[in-house]
């Protein structure tokens, strides 16, 4: 029953990051970078075209835009701060998550939510920044507004789980670069970081809805923008719940099996 | 009499792969992988009471950490079974990890990014330690430990020993009753050694925590143990107190006579052989160094006073290194 206090747990992100000011430096100008040049991307590809796979300039310079803003919110510096699973596997300190109280799945989503809280931070202080600049279209009204949230909330909810499968590989290979690349490549390209999916061939859009993570990204941008109309809102928020269902009783499972696997660098 | 620490037949095997070298042989092992049982720890039966500091010793791959791990609740044992405050704590992880706190060597449980004084902090929360409580218990860690001067510091730039020091204090701030100690003081300089020795003896005596400390540093076991536990290749060899050791092992004692006359003629003594003579000089050993009966160094230097006029001795007396490498090369040869 540690969890009285245990939250507070979530607080390892932010409070590493406060104490390292050149990283919080580091984020800012990458993420203003990234903003300005993908607006300009945008709008130069729109300079001669009116609606192109049905976004409208302004809808797609929004969606890229947000694109950026919400990859923010999971790519914190965990390998400069040691504390990746693959790290403590490494190094061997993977026992103490075995040592506590509190059981090693709820200090790992503790952590990630600490993380996910601060990244959200970040991402609402440039979405406000970008909407005061006029970068991106407010949304067209409150409904549209909460849906998206809502969404957004579960679609970060079905990236901690992916992510969290990629950390639970390290139980059994020690080792998860390969995979870890492979994923961050299938991540942006697949929930729509690189560019709307609906810039693609409808073979690879059919395809992509198999796999989870167009859940992720492009379903709460889509609704966003209205690509996806409110009326759709309610099957797109039950296929994110469903991931989120799905992905929880496999990363349990995994969770069971890797506990039986806790191994460290000697004897 | 109350155990802290209760260890009956407890056994772990791993099952590796083995890999066939070269090219040829590593296809092989991957279509037809060959799985070998590794015994790591094989059969161990020990106890430890209530405030008592026990080594646990043996050489690189004796299977010490292995038992640690079993100890704490990591590593489910394959037969046999062990209690740690009352609790089996492979079964019950989540109530073993109150009644216990480790240390792994140079593994530090601390967060990297965080000053010290925050991870303490979140530890309290993990463990909900009151604020009142954990605040005391870090001032009297301090005393010893002094670490209020580098606490506020990240622990990326901790030095060893600072880090070191720091990752005790973690593992004991919600009042372990037993802790497990793997060769904490491996890598330290001699000033933190001794540091480190003293908060634990304090522990001990004073809070009458129940310690299970593996190390290779023999002053170490000297200076702490009360009683020393030897395995090696997973079996326990010896169990008793130091003394018994030494007896057993380690009676290789000398001692070096001058005579005040040259010409006396010397015979040997009750368990005490004449190893060499040469003029004045004698040299006493003990005539049978295995035997149960066989003298101490003190009783022979004793005896050749008593027995002889001399003007000058020197004793040789094997320090608990010696002893140690004759119990594990006796281990080897059982």
């Amino acid at each position: 029953m540690a969890v009285l206090h245990a939250w507070r747990a979530a607080r390892v992100t932010p409070l590493g990051e406060l104490h390292a000011p050149p990283r919080m430096t580091a984020v800012l100008l990458r993420l203003t970078v990234q903003v300005v040049l993908v607006a300009s991307l945008w709008h130069g590809l729109y300079a001669h075209t009116g609606t192109t796979a049905g976004l409208a300039e302004g809808q797609a310079v929004s969606y890229a835009v947000l694109a950026v803003l919400a990859s923010r919110l999971r790519e914190l510096d965990q390998y400069a701060g040691r504390d990746t699973v693959l790290q403590h596997m490494h190094f061997g300190t993977i026992v103490y998550w075995y040592l506590r109280p509190v059981p090693p799945q709820r200090y790992h989503a503790l952590r990630a939510l600490g993380e996910q809280l601060y990244g959200f931070a970040w991402a609402l202080g440039g979405y406000l920044v970008c909407l005061a600049a006029g970068v991106v279209d407010p949304p067209k009204s409150l409904a549209v507004a909460g849906v998206f949230f809502v969404s957004l909330l579960l679609g970060q909810w079905v990236l901690y789980y992916v992510m969290l499968t990629l950390d639970q590989l390290c139980f059994w290979t020690v080792r998860n670069n390969a995979a870890m690349l492979i994923l961050i490549f299938a991540q942006n390209l697949l929930s729509g970081v690189y560019a709307p999916l609906w810039f693609f061939p409808d073979w690879f859009i059919t395809l992509s809805g198999f796999l989870p993570f167009q859940a992720t990204l492009s379903v709460p941008l889509s609704l966003y923008i209205g690509r996806i109309p409110l009326s759709d809102a309610g099957g797109q928020l039950a296929i994110q719940a469903c991931w989120v269902a799905v992905l929880h009783l496999f990363t349990r499972f995994l969770w069971r099996r890797a506990a039986r696997r806790v191994i460290s660098q000697g004897g | 009499m109350t155990r802290s620490i209760e260890v009956r037949g407890l056994s772990r095997t791993f099952h590796t792969t083995v890999r066939r070298p070269g090219l040829a042989g590593t296809l092989r092992s991957l279509v037809n992988p060959e799985r070998v049982a590794k015994h790591a720890v094989s059969d161990i039966t020990f106890d430890v009471a209530p405030g008592e500091l026990l080594a646990l010793l043996g050489p690189n791959g004796a299977g010490k950490s292995t038992t640690i791990k079993m100890l704490t609740g990591i590593l489910t044992p394959t037969s046999g079974e062990a209690r740690v405050a009352g609790v089996v704590p492979y079964q019950e992880r989540e109530r073993n990890a109150r009644n216990i706190g480790a240390v792994f060597g140079q593994r530090t449980q601390l967060w990297w990014d965080l000053p010290v004084r925050e991870s303490f902090s979140i530890l309290r929360d993990i463990y909900e330690v009151p604020k009142a409580e954990h605040a005391t218990r870090l001032g009297e860690f301090d005393d010893i430990l002094e670490l209020s001067s580098f606490w506020d510091t990240r622990v990326r730039h901790l030095s060893l020993g600072q880090r070191v020091r720091c990752d005790l204090a973690a593992a004991l701030l919600h009042d372990p009753p037993v802790v497990f100690l793997d060769e904490p003081t491996i890598g330290m300089d001699v000033v933190v050694k001794e540091q480190v020795r003293e908060f634990l003896r304090h522990q001990v005596e004073e809070r009458g925590r129940t310690v299970l400390l593996t190390t290779h540093d023999m002053t170490e076991v000297e200076r702490l143990a009360e009683r020393v536990v030897l395995i090696n290749h997973g079996r326990l060899v010896l169990d008793g107190s130091l003394d018994e050791i030494r007896r057993k092992f380690g009676s290789t004692w000398q001692v070096r006579a001058t005579l005040a006359d040259a010409h006396t003629e010397v015979t040997a003594l009750p368990g005490i052989a004449v190893l060499r003579q040469e003029g004045p000089q004698v040299v006493f050993g003990p005539e049978s160094p295995d035997g149960p009966d066989s003298p101490t160094v003190h009783q022979a230097l004793k005896a050749v006073i008593e027995r002889y006029e001399v003007t000058g001795v020197a004793i040789d007396e094997a320090d608990l290194e010696d002893v140690m490498r004759a119990a594990y090369v006796h281990a080897e040869a059982v």
